[in-house]
């Protein structure tokens, strides 16, 4: 891997713009400045997605005289934001593919395509699949979400391959939407959605419309049938008028009052069964399994019992490890929503408050916001905004701010909500990745 | 150097038009690492440092007393046709969106690498 030991110390043109960028940083005293390729400082992030990607970016922004290892398995990071529309048949995967070349080039990131496989949080170091150790001063965890394989008995890894979960986008995506366009006309689309806490809420009703978006025009006489462990479910409103609207009677949701939630799959026959016994069958079968944190915030100690990662809210330090910090779908941040969104607005500030702990600095304030778009139709699209600053000791959504779109709002504010999906689409991969609007250049 | 925006060099009109006691305003002033913070969100929506351009509109180098008026007509007043920002800056005080009208304003639309040379 030659192009990693190039970017072992700063290069000239780094340090030129290290130093260039230092005399307009606050004065600080003392502090430990880049000095002839010293660093301010280590911070190694664990995960390229919108959490780690937009932290690592942020940290030199804050200060390029940190040096900013980024800790990513894969050279092409997909999205599952508009995964859905590539299911739908409206988006390539091309477009939903992001690479991490801004990083290196333009901020002087260091990024290792390896798996991080061990935190010792003692030594302050984390152990790669290449055997390689690195050593940090602070440490970002940004590692998404784990599926519960087994907690729907028969539903494992293996059986993903024949249902697919599609809820981290790649392969299964792929798998999924191949599934869907083999599938008759006349089929049935089965999804099992999850009970809270789960990545992107409003996710599975987004795909469930998509899909029936994609039926409506290829397979007329097939449905859409969601099998759900709850009984109410993100912008439930704007999404039922949006279906009846839209797809008439295609879709059917069936909550938990009414046996909605399933408690075994047979992956191999395509039937799930409900907790009182009634057998579905289905002709493309996706499940959506409950989930936790991903594997590595468990090596480093840093969830508790419930598989998810608590973090102290002003700065998103684990509340259980110091030094570490933690971002995105794997932490506890409600009311912030498990979203892509909200994990870029939280590494931000876990950027903005290592960066002051470095220098010995207070942390700014903590503020974050959320827009959630969900597209019910190609041209419809509804959302869900909230604003989030710590009041009490906790994050609270600042009162009279954020919320739904509102539910008798016209059909042009539709059109332009879905405008402006694609919009925040493509803004929010150029903040995080620096993509290039219009998706990758490959 | 801390950059600070005291209120006593934003336009006296815009005051008038909020209504808030000056004394209220005045301890009001966010550090470059505050306001980094602050508007780390629009640039979910706007693009890095607000200069993306396409259906959502380009916010960097717009005169501050355009945007502070948008920002606070977003948040008190019924603009046509506003689908997502009336929500989003009745999260901001009006001396949050006055300092990041001008932050927004202050960036160079032209001059996209500024902060790293």
């Amino acid at each position: 891997m030659n192009h990693r030991h190039n970017r072992n110390g700063l290069t000239r043109r780094q340090l030129i713009k290290g130093l260039g960028a230092a005399s307009l940083l606050p004065l600080v005293g003392s502090a430990p400045f880049a000095i002839g390729g010293q660093h301010a400082g280590r911070v190694i992030v664990v995960g390229g997605g919108f959490g780690g990607a937009t932290a690592a970016k942020y940290l030199k922004r804050a200060n390029p005289a940190i040096d900013v290892i980024l800790v990513e398995p894969n050279e092409t990071f997909y999205t599952c934001p508009f995964s859905n529309l590539h299911l739908g048949g409206l988006r390539e995967m091309d477009a939903i593919a992001h690479g991490y070349d801004e990083l290196e080039e333009r901020y002087g990131v260091r990024v290792i395509h390896a798996m991080a496989e061990d935190v010792d949080a003692e030594a302050h170091k984390v152990t790669l699949s290449t055997g390689r150790e690195l050593d940090y001063d602070r440490l970002v965890l940004s590692p998404g979400v784990d599926m519960r394989w087994n907690a729907l008995e028969g539903y494992d890894e293996e059986a993903a391959e024949k249902a697919p979960h599609a809820w981290k986008a790649g392969a299964q995506t792929e798998l999924l939407r191949s599934q869907l366009e083999a599938m008759d006309d006349g089929g049935t689309f089965v999804m099992v959605a999850p009970d809270n806490p789960f990545r992107c809420p409003p996710g599975p009703y987004e795909r469930a419309s998509l899909v029936a978006n994609y039926l409506a025009q290829h397979k007329p006489k097939s449905k859409v049938l969601i099998l759900d462990a709850k009984d109410n479910f993100s912008k439930q409103g704007l999404f039922t008028a949006g279906w009846e609207r839209l797809y008439g009677d295609r879709i059917e949701w069936v909550g938990l009052s009414n046996d909605g939630r399933v408690t075994r799959v047979d992956a191999d026959r395509l039937e799930v069964e409900t907790e009182f016994g009634t057998v579905h069958r289905a002709d493309v079968l996706n499940v959506i399994p409950p989930q936790k944190a991903g594997w590595i915030a468990e090596r480093a100690g840093v969830t508790d019992d419930s598989g998810w990662v608590p973090v102290k809210p002003e700065t998103f330090e684990s509340r259980q490890v110091d030094d570490i910090y933690v971002v995105g779908d794997a932490t506890v941040a409600a009311p912030m929503p498990k979203s892509g969104f909200c994990a870029n607005a939280q590494a931000k500030v876990v950027a903005a408050a290592i960066a002051a702990s470095l220098e010995s600095r207070p942390a700014p304030e903590a503020y974050w916001t959320n827009t959630c778009y969900s597209l019910v139709g190609p041209e419809y699209g509804i959302s869900v905004a909230g604003v989030y600053r710590v009041q009490d000791g906790v994050i609270a959504e600042v009162e009279g701010a954020g919320g739904l779109s509102p539910a008798d709002a016209p059909d042009a504010t539709r059109a332009l909500e879905a405008e402006y999906a694609v919009g925040w689409y493509n803004a929010i991969c150029q903040d995080t990745w620096g993509t290039p609007l219009g998706g990758r250049v490959t | 150097m801390k950059r600070v925006f005291p209120i006593a060099s934003l336009p006296l009109v815009s005051l008038l038009l909020v209504g808030l006691p000056l004394t209220a305003q005045a301890e009001e002033t966010f550090s470059d690492a505050q306001l980094e913070v602050m508007a780390g969100g629009c640039a979910n929506c706007h693009g890095t440092d607000g200069r993306l351009a396409g259906s959502v509109p380009t916010i960097a180098g717009r005169p501050a007393d355009v945007l502070t008026s948008r920002l606070l007509d977003f948040k008190h007043e019924e603009v046509g046709e506003t689908t997502i920002m009336d929500r989003i800056a009745k999260g901001f005080t009006d001396a949050e969106l006055e300092a990041l009208a001008r932050h927004f304003a202050g960036i160079d639309l032209e001059n996209d690498n500024e902060r790293e040379e």
